[in-house]
């Protein structure tokens, strides 16, 4: 709900000009209300309405720098006929009009025009640009008519009123790392795909991978599926980053990287939002020595995400793009508390992006770590991985430790058992399979479509296909050992009871459905903990209730000045897009604050927060314009029994017709939003 | 996936194949729907929107040129409103476009002057702040941005088609504007592909612009005489006007941009064109040369008409023909038949451009053939074409169409082709001999002598797993190889078993004609008692001013040639020459006709031809595209099996070494007598070579020596890299021996009048 003083946005229609304060009708949308870091906004117009908070707000001017706007976007298009050439018409006669030089007849071309463009530009900035623009000249016709009649300028024409504005996207605003993805849509439909990576990496450094492995909230928020269906906006990721990698080009950078600024920021993590934090700050000149634990570099995607899902000479590739900015790894290198102490007098500001590297328990009887065949998610994919992608061999103590003979996870003739439900549980059963196992069981306690929904269709499937057993609604009640040799599990059955007062329905357990599988290991993959054991104890940095770094999830520094933290250790284990999109906005911040000392946000990020909340996205709102019913793309994936026999890439990626198929599809919803104070 | 969906256009029912839009089908069945920035030939840019059309049920206009219709949908493409919106656009198109049709280049051939017409937009109706901006002047091209209407058609042909990548759009709005990329001025081929396309006056030729109307000048469909792509292209030559009788001449080119291409050389090389009269003492002695002859030398560009008279005239006189290009190309392509068996059918340039999978080797492409290179472009955008390009010397013209470059050693391509053979061939069904062969090569050898090792035809192997259509794209290095045939029986192996379509290109515009119409015999490269056609002899016959007897170049004869897609295309006069042509030699000879095309129809059938007379051909592409040039040759029976020889000892190359190797747009003595092609005549090497062979940048050296010996200025060239230097040879005129092998090692000293 927001307070407005006048509001047409999503055509609601609420008018408190003249009334009383204490009388008037609220929005119901979340407008934002924030102009920048000290102020209030007085008026908010955007792509579907306008509203005002304050009765001092010039409507003429305000339209007339909504139409500026615009020609400042275009700055960065005017790629149609009616959008480029409209747009300056828009602008000039309400500029005209504003500044007392207008006719009658201007505000009928104005219609005009803003009728054309919203019936045939190319996107959704141009068609809806016009909207509040009539909205104001239909609800305050009389001072734009006063301007003509008297022609004399609007009331604010000539005083010094501010105005933010920024243009978003429905699925620009649901990617955590707000990826300008009509733009990089539109590089592959133009065969531009140098232009495609630019526009990816402007906001996202790691093409390949997010081009692979992101569960792309984006498509959950993809206007086209108001159509038909959503766009596959992950996959054509790939076009750009294959072309710059096929063809042996330099690093196609989003900008030219600045001049040193003599500053320099400690990383500790080479994960996600290690690389992004890097990767960003070095664009902009700050030095950054980045500290990593493993041998490796990359994180998690590293030994975490499988060799079948995420080739390292792909994920190679976005860290090679990294370290080309000069960048500096230091790697087998575990931070300690007294490197910190040590890190906060040597550096300018430290970033913490240390993940989530402890596996949590499943909470049953008997669970003990002494116990062999008990084997974490974390350590067992670090392990499968180290191996498959580095050729790193188990040391003699791993091999005692996992019961295993050879140099490999090898788990020919073995029963695993892993207990999950999200992407990390996902890969250690279908590593499991590629090692050999003769069985392998996922034991989840909700259903089906909840495995789906957590993770993607497409896991799933691949991975039953692939000969997982899945059982539902069950969890371990205990672990059964010889000697402490893991033997068997005992699972509990539950259902799903309904709660009568409509309430969510509860998970019960089915007494006597109770039942023992013989298994080798138990690999819990329930979810994972930071470990922040190196953090100085006497910093007293705060903390969620989740364990993890508190920021404000606005400029990611933690309680203690200086120091940053993003990726999973803040936010709890989640996804990579989430994590880039943390380090890239935590970037940002921590260069401004390199230089001033000050932790600001700016005015676009401010804006990107509000808009967030607002959320761009409407499910309702009904497309026009376009034809439906034009088919998503599939790519095709390795066939199944040659897959589950090694760590080949499951899925081919599109071929280049489908990708630019898939590209036509998208519709370009670019909008502009934008305060006034 | 193949399946058509029927749906209306304006009431009548239609069908669509997988992948066309609605204004495709719409231009297939003849239904108007108008466009200002939709070119065949590339992704649709999507920016005028007058292709708005409505569809019943749907709300709002719909864009036709990228949008592919559903199953029952019902099209409208005019109605009132969308008549109100397209005139807007145009109204909007007018805002401020300067009114200079009076003098601009484009009038009467323009699309916004005929949409202007068309949609009845008089005036302008609506204003804006005018921007006045500066025209660029880019060497052969002109851009005016006021004059730019943004259709961006010009960028997409330059990037999607071309590949050159050249120029792109700089965002900004009404302030919009195309600019070079990554460069302050154009540095680019210079094809004019972007002129060609620019339905506005906004990029003009530099050197046509202020001449002529476009109504004033008469057009000539004829071949491009450059290479043996066989483009088409009108001579537009000025008749009326200004000009007097006998003052004609080729004011430029045009071709059919909305389905073919031209590169540069094509496009401004057109000036190759001869004044003269009749010599008749030349004649007399031409014809005695002739008479007492043991040979005729002759280059390949020459008509098919033309080698058939001298075929004629060797079976009348039995003077031996010698033209080393096409012997040793025929050759090739008859080794290649031998061992391809049923799968001997060369591929065509549209084929090439249709492939996924792509193996280049032998050809330094984009200089060689323009045309096959921007059918690499077009499969690699369009169908992300993998394209592996096997070469001693990298090319950076290629880099974003190349996905992997595979470096050998110079004189190695024998053992290269086997190493292929063996690398693609594996695990692929073949036959016994083939199996055996494979198995007897000494891979250790071979690749410690190419210098290409195992990982990298691993990974071309790995490049082609997805492929469904892979081409091997064959040049002229190996034809003139010591071993080309062998390399050529190499190559009709994986035709036949590695599921390769093969292209082979051809150096000059009719090589593949006089293959196939002459009976060629080897050449020693004596000159004594030897005739030259536009080559080197004794007694010299040539389109040159220079020669013993001066004849009609190709633009000024009637006549066929027969380009690398194997189609018979036809020569027209673009511009008259008042002296002979060989036809008139024919005749003194006895075995002339009226006229030169008189031939046409006697053409070889044994070869492909078909009896048709010149005047029935047909010379132009449909309006859906369809080439409806010439004709296709018909298939014909291909030599008897052969097997591959064994692959023995490597020749080696150490020492300085040249590589015969035309700048962009050069290719021979038309060319390099054209006016407004750039004649870069330099030696061009990298940093090493430089260092390698003793040499600065701007020495003047002398290279080889005796005969042979020639000077040139070297230039270090920062694109180049390793030890093998670029020597042109288009300004050599006749003098140039084709048929020797591309690589050559020389002498180079350092030029004793070098200041």
């Amino acid at each position: 709900m927001s307070k407005v003083l006048f509001s047409t946005w999503k055509s609601e229609q609420i008018n408190n000009i003249g009334k009383p304060e204490d009388t008037w009708e609220e929005s119901v949308y979340t407008l934002p209300m924030q102009y920048n870091e000290h102020s209030e906004a007085k008026a908010f117009i955007g792509w579907d309405g306008v509203a005002l908070y304050d009765a001092d707000v010039d409507v003429v001017r305000l339209a007339t720098e909504y139409a500026a706007q615009y020609q400042v976007y275009s700055e960065a298009c005017g790629r149609c006929a009616p959008g480029r050439w409209g747009g300056r018409i828009l602008y000039d006669l309400l500029d005209k009009i504003a500044r007392g030089e207008g006719s009658l007849s201007d505000m009928d071309h104005l219609k005009e025009v803003a009728r054309n463009m919203q019936l045939t530009s190319k996107c959704e900035i141009g068609k809806t640009v016009p909207n509040p623009l009539l909205d104001l000249m239909t609800h305050f016709e009389a001072e734009f008519l006063a301007c003509i009649d008297e022609q004399k300028p609007s009331k604010h024409y000539h005083a010094e009123v501010g105005y933010i504005a920024k243009i978003t996207a429905p699925c620009t605003d649901a990617c955590p790392a707000h990826v300008d993805i009509p733009a990089y849509i539109e590089g592959v439909r133009d065969l531009r795909f140098d232009d495609s990576l630019m526009a990816t990496r402007q906001t996202m450094p790691l093409a390949h991978t997010c081009g692979r492995v992101c569960p792309h909230p984006c498509e959950t928020e993809c206007r086209r599926a108001n159509l038909d269906e959503p766009i596959a906006i992950m996959e054509l990721k790939r076009l750009g980053a294959d072309y710059e990698t096929d063809h042996g080009f330099g690093f196609f950078h989003p900008a030219e990287q600045k001049p040193s600024t003599g500053k320099k920021v400690a990383i500790v993590g080479a994960g996600p939002a290690g690389l992004t934090t890097a990767y960003y700050l070095a664009l902009e000149g700050v030095h950054c020595d980045v500290y990593e634990e493993l041998p490796v570099l990359g994180g998690e995607v590293t030994v975490g995400v499988p060799e079948y899902r995420m080739p390292w000479d792909k994920y190679e590739k976005d860290i090679e793009a990294v370290k080309d900015l000069g960048v500096n790894f230091i790697l087998n290198t575990r931070v300690t508390a007294e490197m910190m102490r040590r890190f906060e007098t040597d550096y300018d500001a430290v970033m913490i992006a240390s993940g989530t590297r402890i596996s949590k328990k499943v909470y049953c009887d008997n669970e003990r770590f002494e116990i062999t065949g008990y084997w974490g998610a974390i350590d067992f994919l670090d392990r499968v991985n180290l191996y498959v992608k580095f050729g790193i061999p188990l040391t003699e103590a791993q091999k005692k430790e996992y019961a295993i003979d050879s140099d490999f996870v090898d788990l020919t003739g073995k029963t695993v058992v892993c207990v999950g439900g999200g992407f990390t549980s996902m890969d250690v059963v279908r590593c499991s399979v590629r090692a050999g196992a003769k069985r392998v069981i996922m034991l989840y306690r909700r259903d089906e479509k909840t495995i789906i929904r957590n993770t993607t269709y497409e896991e799933y499937h691949e991975a039953v296909e692939e000969g997982v057993e899945f059982i539902f609604h069950s969890a371990v009640q205990k672990m059964n050992d010889e000697n402490d040799v893991l033997k068997s599990l005992t699972v509990d059955k539950f259902e799903l009871v309904p709660d009568p007062d409509g309430g969510r329905p509860q998970l019960v357990k089915i007494e006597g459905a109770s039942f023992d599988i013989e298994c080798d290991y138990l690999i819990p993959a329930v979810s994972q903990s930071a470990d922040l054991k190196f953090v100085p104890e006497e910093w007293e940095l705060e903390m969620t209730s989740w364990n993890t770094l508190k920021t404000n999830g606005k400029d990611y520094m933690t309680s203690r000045k200086g120091i940053f933290a993003s990726g999973d250790c803040e936010y709890g284990p989640m996804t990579i897009v989430n994590a880039v999109g943390q380090a890239k906005r935590a970037a940002s911040v921590m260069a401004r604050y390199v230089m001033n000392g000050e932790i600001t946000l700016s005015d676009d990020e401010i804006m990107e927060d509000q808009l967030r909340k607002m959320r761009v996205y409407d499910k309702q709102e009904k497309v026009t314009g376009w034809l439906p019913g034009l088919p998503r793309q599939k790519s095709e994936v390795v066939d199944v029994d040659i897959r589950k026999m090694n760590n080949m890439e499951v899925n081919f990626g599109f071929t280049q017709e489908q990708a630019i198929s898939e590209a036509e599809r998208c519709m370009r919803c670019y909008y502009i939003a934008m305060v006034a104070h | 996936m193949s399946e058509m969906i029927t749906f209306t256009i304006d009431g009548r029912k239609v069908r669509a194949k997988k992948g066309e839009t609605i204004l495709n089908v719409a231009r297939r069945e003849g239904i108007y729907i108008p466009t200002m920035c939709y070119l065949e030939k590339t992704t649709p840019s999507a920016s005028c929107r007058l292709c708005v059309v409505q569809a019943e049920g749907i709300d709002g206009m719909v864009l036709s040129c990228q949008t592919p219709p559903t199953e029952g949908l019902a099209v409208v493409t005019n109605n009132d409103v969308l008549e109100e919106e397209r005139t807007n656009i145009m109204r909007l198109y007018d805002v401020n476009h300067p009114l200079e049709c009076g003098v601009c280049d484009k009038s009467g051939a323009c699309d916004l002057q005929n949409k202007t017409l068309e949609f009845g937009v008089a005036s302008q109706h609506f204003t804006a702040k005018e921007q006045l901006r500066k025209i660029e002047h880019w060497g052969m091209i002109n851009y005016d941005p006021n004059l730019c209407i943004m259709c961006e058609k010009c960028t997409h042909v330059c990037n999607e088609v071309v590949g050159d990548d050249a120029i792109e759009l700089k965002f900004g709005g009404y302030k919009s504007t195309i600019i070079p990329k990554n460069s302050e001025r154009l540095n680019c081929t210079f094809c004019g592909e972007c002129i060609a396309v620019c339905p506005v006056g906004a990029l003009v030729s530099s050197d046509f612009q202020y001449k002529a109307n476009a109504w004033e000048l008469e057009r000539i469909p004829s071949t491009c005489a450059h290479c043996s792509a066989g483009c088409a292209l009108e001579y537009e030559v000025k008749t009326s006007g200004a000009a007097k009788p006998g003052e004609e001449r080729i004011f430029r080119v045009t071709n059919n941009f909305e389905y073919a291409s031209l590169c540069g050389a094509g496009r401004f090389g057109f000036d190759f064109d001869l004044r003269g009269d009749k010599d008749g003492k030349a004649f007399v002695k031409a014809v005695e040369a002739i008479k007492n002859a043991g040979a005729i030398r002759f280059s390949s560009i020459l008509s098919n008409e033309e080698a058939l008279m001298l075929q004629r005239l060797k079976e009348q006189t039995g003077v031996k023909l010698f033209n080393e290009d096409a012997r040793q190309y025929k050759a090739f392509v008859d080794a290649f038949g031998s061992t391809a068996d049923g799968n001997a059918e060369l591929a065509t340039l549209d084929e090439l451009k249709a492939s996924d999978g792509i193996i280049v080797i032998g050809t330094r492409v984009a200089t060689d053939n323009p045309m096959t290179r921007y059918a690499l472009t077009t499969a690699a955008r369009h169908k992300g074409a993998k394209v592996v390009y096997m070469h001693p010397l990298e090319d950076t013209l290629m880099q974003n169409v190349v996905t992997q470059f595979v470096k050998y050693e110079v004189g190695t391509e024998e053992g290269v082709m086997a190493m292929l053979a063996q690398a693609l061939l594996a695990g692929r069904e073949t036959n016994k001999t083939t199996e055996a062969f494979l198995e007897g090569l000494d891979d250790g050898y071979l690749s410690a002598e190419s210098n290409v090792g195992e990982e990298e035809l691993a990974k071309v192997a790995k490049q082609f797993v997805r492929a469904k259509a892979k081409t091997l794209v064959l040049g002229g290095d190996l034809f003139a190889h010591p071993r080309a045939e062998n390399i050529a029986k190499l190559a009709g192996l994986l035709a036949r078993f590695g599921g390769f379509r093969v292209v082979i290109v051809p150096r000059e515009v009719n090589t593949v004609g006089a293959s196939l119409i002459c009976a060629l015999d080897a050449d020693d490269g004596d000159n004594a008692g030897v005739v030259g056609y536009n080559a080197d002899g004794d007694f010299v016959i040539a389109a040159d001013m220079e020669a013993d007897l001066t004849v009609a170049p190709l633009n000024q004869q009637e006549g066929t040639v027969v380009s690398m897609d194997r189609r018979l295309l036809p020569l027209n006069v673009a511009v008259g020459y008042g002296g002979y042509v060989l036809n008139d030699l024919a005749n003194a000879l006895g075995i002339g006709k009226r006229y030169t095309v008189d031939f046409t129809p006697e053409l070889p059938a044994e070869a492909g031809f078909k009896a048709v007379t010149f005047d029935a051909l047909e010379n132009f592409y449909s309006s859906t595209g369809e080439d409806r040039r010439g004709y296709r040759l018909e298939k014909v029976k291909r030599p008897a099996a052969a097997q591959c020889e064994a692959v023995e000892d490597l020749p080696e190359f150490n020492g300085t070494v040249v590589y015969h190797c035309d700048p962009v747009l050069q290719f021979n003595a038309l060319t390099a007598r054209a006016s407004q092609l750039e004649k870069d005549a330099e030696l061009r090497g990298s940093e090493q070579f430089a260092v390698a062979a003793r040499l600065k940048d701007g020495d003047l050296v002398v290279i080889g020596s005796g005969e042979s010996a020639r000077e040139r200025r070297f230039r270090i060239d920062a694109s180049l890299k390793g030890t093998i230097a670029l020597e042109p040879t288009f300004d050599r005129g006749i003098t140039v021996r084709r048929g020797t092998y591309r690589y050559e090692k020389v002498n180079i000293m350092k030029a004793s009048n070098d200041e």
